[in-house]
Order: structure tokens, then sequence, then C-alpha cells
């Protein structure tokens, strides 16, 4: 209700600062004009504005000034996700709910390279690191994108998209170290390959200290990674452009009762991308990634995907712009099992084909835009799916746009549903499902975008119905094992996600995030499903996001986000507050030496899992110096 | 629940007073003058039309209104008319037009083509070429890639860049006051 009236309140004051200032701005000369500073909230809005759909954009300039130390912690800036660190090394993240550390609705890309594990549809976020200042903006979608985006799209895309070689020249250093953060370092390299090219190297690594026991005991998960990387551009002509990039990185954590987990791997990428002409524009790539992972004790796992994608925009007449796309996945996955826990057969090969084909119709141009389009998927557990969807644009007035879709999306299974077992040798306690089919959902959303001068706002509300979420059937109940995985649950979940944005002056901008979701699960008849998704949806009824961003005199920079998350009920995860602050002092043009504070407000903290195996997230500060030349 | 009431009252206690404080005060006297960037662009186009001479048959009739116009998704919100409301130059009324694709454009003097992506400057100048419109854009290295004028923020100021050989082709003649506070670029041949 406060926000409500905040809103309101900042609205108007908007609408009269900008009355006055647009007969005044005309009375200035031209040179005077070229000293009225501008506040740029409409450059991030512009784009937002054209999406029908619950899209925020992280910039690399609120990366910058965040304070984050890693693509994980940037992720809390997005207000539209649930965030929460587990361990050290372990992140739970997803949108509109169903968040777990195998959270298996969220899809993740870097740069079109689908982040993802085959073993359970998500995502091994402790090897997903990329340099922040090689960021050019993070996507952050919630809802369902599967029309485009494809299978694991169901509640959200998470796109990472780097800056282009061309925008990353010369030599940057960065460095420094503190508490949790105990030491990192990163050093890039840009420059010109001939003279249409241009290439970027780069090379970094960090040392994360533990997380701690609720008894205030050191959890002994420490985290060590090194990567390097490279990405090359050319533009081949004026019309055709390509790139290559890869990355290679290895990592180890500690554990506390067996030896250190390690993880090592690397991607290489080719990108080709042509305008043929005004009204058509051809995209491939092709990929592949590597990922080596050993868990003693629990399990390891070496995988290979390759995949090759195609794309084809075109505009027909002066109303269809029409994008279809074709692409193959294959995956080679071998795990190591260990006594406790299996995937049988523990060496598998899949496939994956998908088509899509999406026509933007402009009922009214610049007006009233309805994009419909269907994502057809071939995979080799449940055979072809269908996820069409339908997607309103509605430009009420050159500042508010209404926003509107109805989306099916699919979870295809994973290894996880049908292939894991647990002991490794009958009899099973836990037992993969034979017949397990993709989740389905069906969600309904509403959306609103309004930019008024220095302020922009936006809501969205969504409701989503799912059938056959993902099931524990006890074989013989009451007994509660053994469990055989089914799609013993349906579900639904409805809430909204609002953030507001508004520049106090030109060097002082304030925004705001707020999200209420409600989930609810329950099992189908003839189920023997006690859990009722508990281990499935860890996810808190609301959160609030405040950020501050300030220039200040003499050269320094002071930003503070403060962040109040609801508690986690069927986990005991108590509510918290936390604050994390940056303070920048840009010594010469080159040279910013930084104090970052995170989670300030209290000594421990703990943001997910069971009481009993719960670790907790310290306070922490660390220094940084950046030097670019 | 309560904490977040809490956190926001407070929030909007200190906020809001300080946001009353600085509307109030007379937002363009003295140095740090502010505006949006699109206002401030906005008046720029405005600004466009009086430091720049247009060909006799770039008009219909001598009586006829000078056309501003927007390519693709409009960034200005109703800045642009705000801006040209009830304004003359030369004698000529002003009014706004908003176009989505080149093909589109019949009667336009300025146009400003958005950043999107289907605005590929290269496509849309080739289209143009010779016709009496003057192309401005804040698309990346606008004047270099053959626009007339680029819009460049810089520390968040913008500067202008001008291509006077395009606009020249044009039979647009930039006057002499525009040209001294813009930086002048000639077509980079990519």
């Amino acid at each position: 209700m406060l926000l409500t009236l905040g809103v309101v309140g900042f609205t108007r004051l908007a609408a009269a600062q900008q009355r006055d200032s647009v007969g005044a701005l005309k009375q200035l000369s031209v040179e005077e004009l070229m000293n009225v500073e501008v506040m740029s909230v409409s450059k991030r809005a512009e784009r937002l504005s054209q999406t029908a759909s619950a899209i925020q954009v992280i910039t690399q300039e609120d990366i910058r000034r965040s304070g984050a130390s890693s693509l994980l912690e940037t992720l809390r800036l997005a207000t539209n996700l649930q965030v929460a660190q587990v361990d050290s090394r372990q992140w739970a993240i997803s949108a509109r709910g169903f968040n777990s550390t195998a959270a298996n609705k969220l899809l993740v890309l870097i740069d079109g390279r689908t982040v993802y594990t085959p073993l359970f549809s998500g995502v091994f976020w402790d090897v997903q690191e990329v340099p922040l200042a090689d960021i050019d903006r993070i996507e952050v979608i919630s809802g369902p994108g599967a029309t485009l985006w494809g299978a694991n799209a169901v509640n959200g895309v998470i796109n990472v998209i780097t800056k282009d070689a061309k925008d990353s020249p010369g030599l940057l250093l960065s460095g420094g170290g503190g508490t949790e953060l105990r030491g990192f370092g990163t050093a890039r390299y840009g420059g010109a390959l001939g003279a249409r090219g241009r290439f970027r190297v780069y090379g970094g690594g960090f040392a994360r200290d533990r997380s701690a026991l609720p008894n205030g005991q050191d959890a002994a998960d420490d985290w060590h990674l090194g990567q390097g990387g490279f990405r090359v551009d050319w533009d081949a002509a004026t019309s055709s452009r390509v790139t290559f990039q890869g990355d290679v990185y290895d990592g180890r954590i500690s554990q506390l009762s067996a030896g250190d987990i390690a993880v090592s791997g690397g991607n290489a990428m080719a990108k080709y991308s042509r305008t043929m002409s005004e009204t058509s524009t051809l995209a491939a790539q092709l990929y592949y990634d590597r990922t080596h992972r050993n868990i003693p004790g629990t399990f390891g796992e070496d995988l290979d995907i390759y995949d090759i994608d195609l794309q084809h925009q075109m505009r027909l007449g002066a109303r269809h712009d029409v994008v279809w796309g074709l692409g193959y996945r294959l995956m080679n996955d071998h795990v190591a099992n260990s006594a406790t826990l299996a995937f049988l057969p523990s060496h598998v090969t899949r496939q994956w084909v998908t088509g899509f084909v999406q026509d933007e119709i402009a009922i009214v141009p610049s007006r009233l835009h309805v994009a419909l389009g269907t994502k057809i998927e071939h995979n080799d557990y449940t055979g072809v799916e269908i996820q069409p969807g339908g997607r309103v644009n509605w430009t009420l007035s050159p500042s508010t746009t209404l926003w509107m879709a109805v989306s099916r999306a699919v979870r295809t299974p994973s290894r996880i549903d049908r292939e894991l077992f647990s002991p490794s040798q009958p009899p099973f306690i836990l037992a993969g499902g034979p017949t397990f089919h993709s989740e389905e959902e069906l969600a309904y959303e509403l959306g609103v975008r309004h930019q008024h001068g220095v302020l922009a706002l936006s809501v969205a509300t969504f409701y989503s119905h799912y059938r056959g979420l993902r099931s524990l059937e006890q074989v013989n109940p009451p007994n509660r094992f053994p469990v055989v995985i089914a799609n013993g649950l349906d579900g639904e979940s409805f809430g909204a996600e609002a953030t507001a944005d508004y520049w106090l002056t030109s060097t002082w901008r304030l925004s705001a995030g707020y999200t209420e979701l409600r989930v609810h699960i329950w099992p189908t008849p003839g189920s023997t499903d006690t859990t009722r998704g508990a281990g499935e949806n860890q996810s808190p009824d609301r959160q609030l996001f405040l950020h501050s961003s300030a220039d200040l005199p003499a050269h320094l920079r002071l930003d503070a986000g403060l962040r109040s998350i609801g508690d986690i009920a069927n986990r005991q995860v108590p509510a918290y507050t936390e604050l994390n602050a940056k303070l920048t002092w840009q010594a010469t043009a080159n040279l910013d030496l930084s104090v970052v504070g995170q989670n300030l407000l209290h000594r421990r903290h703990a943001e997910f899992g069971v009481p009993a195996t719960r670790r907790e997230i310290e306070r922490g500060a660390y220094g940084l110096v950046q030097w670019r030349f | 629940m309560a904490l977040l009431s809490t956190v926001l009252a407070r929030v909007a206690a200190r906020v809001l007073p300080l946001a009353a404080l600085l509307v109030s005060r007379p937002t363009l006297a003295g140095q740090a003058v502010r505006a949006s960037e699109y206002q401030v662009k906005a008046v720029f186009l405005f600004n466009f039309a009086q430091f720049v001479d247009w060909p006799a048959e770039a008009f219909a009739d001598p009586a006829a209104s000078l056309s501003i116009c927007v390519l693709g998704p409009d960034p200005f919100g109703d800045f642009l008319d705000q801006t040209v409301r009830d304004e003359r130059v030369g004698g000529r009324t002003l009014q706004v037009r908003r176009y989505a694709s080149a093909d589109e454009i019949r009667s336009c003097h300025i146009l400003f083509i958005s950043r999107s992506d289907r605005n590929l400057p290269e496509d849309i100048l080739a289209r143009l070429k010779h016709r009496p419109i003057l192309t401005v854009s804040d698309i990346d290295e606008f004047a270099e890639r053959g626009g007339m004028i680029a819009f460049v923020t810089d520390r968040h100021r913008i500067r202008l860049k001008i291509n006077v050989e395009a606009a020249g082709t044009a039979h647009l003649t930039i006057s002499s006051k525009l040209l001294r506070v813009a930086e002048v670029v000639t077509a980079t041949g990519r």
C-alpha cells in the first residue's frame, strides 16, 4: 500500500517538473542545451517498451555500480527472480517460484549458449562465471519464454549478453580481496585484428571463504576457480558478421566430510549473421560445451554438448514480421555413480530437434502488435512437444504500454526424473519414473509499463496452471519408502512483479522492486505423494528491493541496495533483510578504487535450506582496484 | 510484512520531502540544469528546424508545415509533441509524424531514426539518398555511417556530430551557428 502511495506521489512530481522544463529548455541556446545534464532512464526502457513480457534488463552500469562480484550476485539485481545463496558455491535461482538448488523451470543462456545440465534440466551455477566488465547486459524474463526459447523456459529466461569485442578495447586490470571474497583478479586485453576484426582475451580467478553452519562453525566449503577465454568479432562485410568465442575453467570446492569437489570444462562457439536486405536477416551459431564434475562420495559427470541453431527474420509486407528457426542438440553424458546415488544407465546419448516460428503482426502499426507463434520440439523421452503462445502489445499512449500473453510451456524430462536411483543397487529407496512425462504449464500474463520523464514504472501480473508436476509416489503407503518419481501433482501460481525507477537528480537514481507470489501444489487423484512439492518449491511469498545510486562530489559514487525477503515456510527459513553497499572513488580517469560491503546488517543469515543441513551466509567486505589503459 | 512496511514508511518519509524540495527549486537556474535525455533531444530537433535550410522543393507550397518524423519505436513519448506545439519556424507550423518503416515516409523534413534492432542506418539512408531530409539519430557512429547529425551522450551531456557532406548531398544547408558547436565528421568507408 505504501509503495502505491509513493509511486503516485512520484508521478505527480515528475509531471509537474516536466511541464516546466519543456518550455524552459526551448529558451536555451544550442550551446546551453549541450550543457544540460541528461538522465537516460529512457535508454533502458526503450528496449523494454517493445517486449510483451515481464522483462528486466541489468545493464553494465547496474553491474558496475552494484558491488556484485560474480554473475550470481548480479542476478540479485533482477527483482523478478528468486535468488538465494545456499552456501559458498551453491545458489538457488528461479522465477515465479519453484526454486531449489536443482530448479528446473528456468532457461539460462550465455551469448546464446544454453547453460544447462541434462541431469536435472537446471544449471550448475558454480561454473557459470563471466568477467563482469565484459557483460553488455543481462535480460531477465519472468514467465514462459518457451515459444521462442524452447523447453525449460517455463517460468523464465536469463540471457547474459557479453560485449562486442570492439567495446572492450585496451588493458583492464582489476583485483582485490576481503573477508568472504578472499581474493580475486582479472586481466583483459582487447585490440584490433586487421582492418575489420577486433578481439579480446581474459584470464582471472577467485578464492571464496567458507560459509557457516548455523552454530557458527565453518562449513569447510571454500571455493577456488580459475577461468580464461577470448572473443573475436569480425565485420566480414557491411552486412555480414562473424564471432568466435570460448572459455575454459578449472575449480575446486572443499567439502565438510569428503574430498574436494573438482569442476572443469570449457566451450567454443562460432556465430555468423548476415543482413540479406533491409527486411531479412539470417543468423547461425554452432557450439561445443564440455563439463567435468567430480563430487567425491556423491557422483561424477562428464558431459559433452554439441549444438547448432539457425534463425531467419524477415518482414513480409508492411505488417508481418516473421522469425523462424531450427535447432539440433546432441548430448553425451557419462555419470560415475556412487554407492548411494546412481543414474542408470550411467551413459546416455540424447538428441533434441527444435523448430519455431513466430509472426508479429502490426494490427495498427506502432500501436497494436500481436505476436503468434509456436515451438515444436522433439526429444528422446516424450517425442514431439508443442509450445504455442500469443502476445499482444498495445501502446495506449506514447508513455504507456499494455501487454498480455497466453502461453503453453513444458518442462521435458531430464535424467533425474527417469534414471535416478538410490542406492545404486536394488532394493531401491528411490527410483526414477519409467513413464515420467513432461510437466505442463498454461500461463496467463497481463502487464503495463509507464514511462514519464524521469520515472519508469512496470507491473506484471500472472496466473499459471501446472499439470503433472514431479511427485514422489509411495509404493507401499503409508510406508514413506520406497518412492517412485511420477507426475502426480498439479499446481497453480499467481502474483505480481512491480518495479519503479526514478531519477531524483541527474546523478541520483532510486529504484524499487516488489514481488508477490503464491504457489499451491496438490496431489492428483490416485497419487500417494505426501511431499506436495515441498522440495520443488522453496520460494518466499514476497520480496522487496530498494536501490539508491548516487554520484557524489569529489569523484565519489555511492550505491546501496536493500533487500527484504519473506520467509520460506516449507523449509522454516526465516524472513531476512540485508544491505549491500559500494563506495567508489574514481581517483583518475583510469583508476577506480572501491570498497564493498555485503550482507551488512547481520553477522550471518540463512537464505535457504532446512535447519538440519543449512549453511549461513556471513557479512563480508572487500576492496577492489580497477585500472584501465 | 511489518518489517517491509516499516522500511517503506521510512524510505517514503525520507525520499518524498527530498523530491518535493528538488521540484520546487527553479530547475533551470544556475549550473545544474537537468532534464530527461529525450526531452533534450526533442528540443534539439526543434532547434535543427531553425538552423537548417531546405530547398524550396522540399515543401509542397510556401505555407506547408515542416514535419519532424520518428522512424521506428518512439523514444520521445509526448516530449516531441509538447515541444513543437503552437510553434512556427519561418512562418511554417510544425507537425510530428511517426513511421514504422522507411518505405512509408512521405512528407518529412527532419527524420529521427530511433535505436532499434530493426533500424540499420545504412539501409535506411540508402533509401532516402538525395531526398531533402535531415537525418538524425543516436545510433552508434551514425554520422560516420552516413547520417547527417548524430547525438552522442558523453558524461551525461549530449554532443552533436555533423556529417556536412551527407547534408550537402541532400541539398541541405546547415547553419554555421550549429556547426560551430558540433564536431564535424566525414563518413568512414565501411
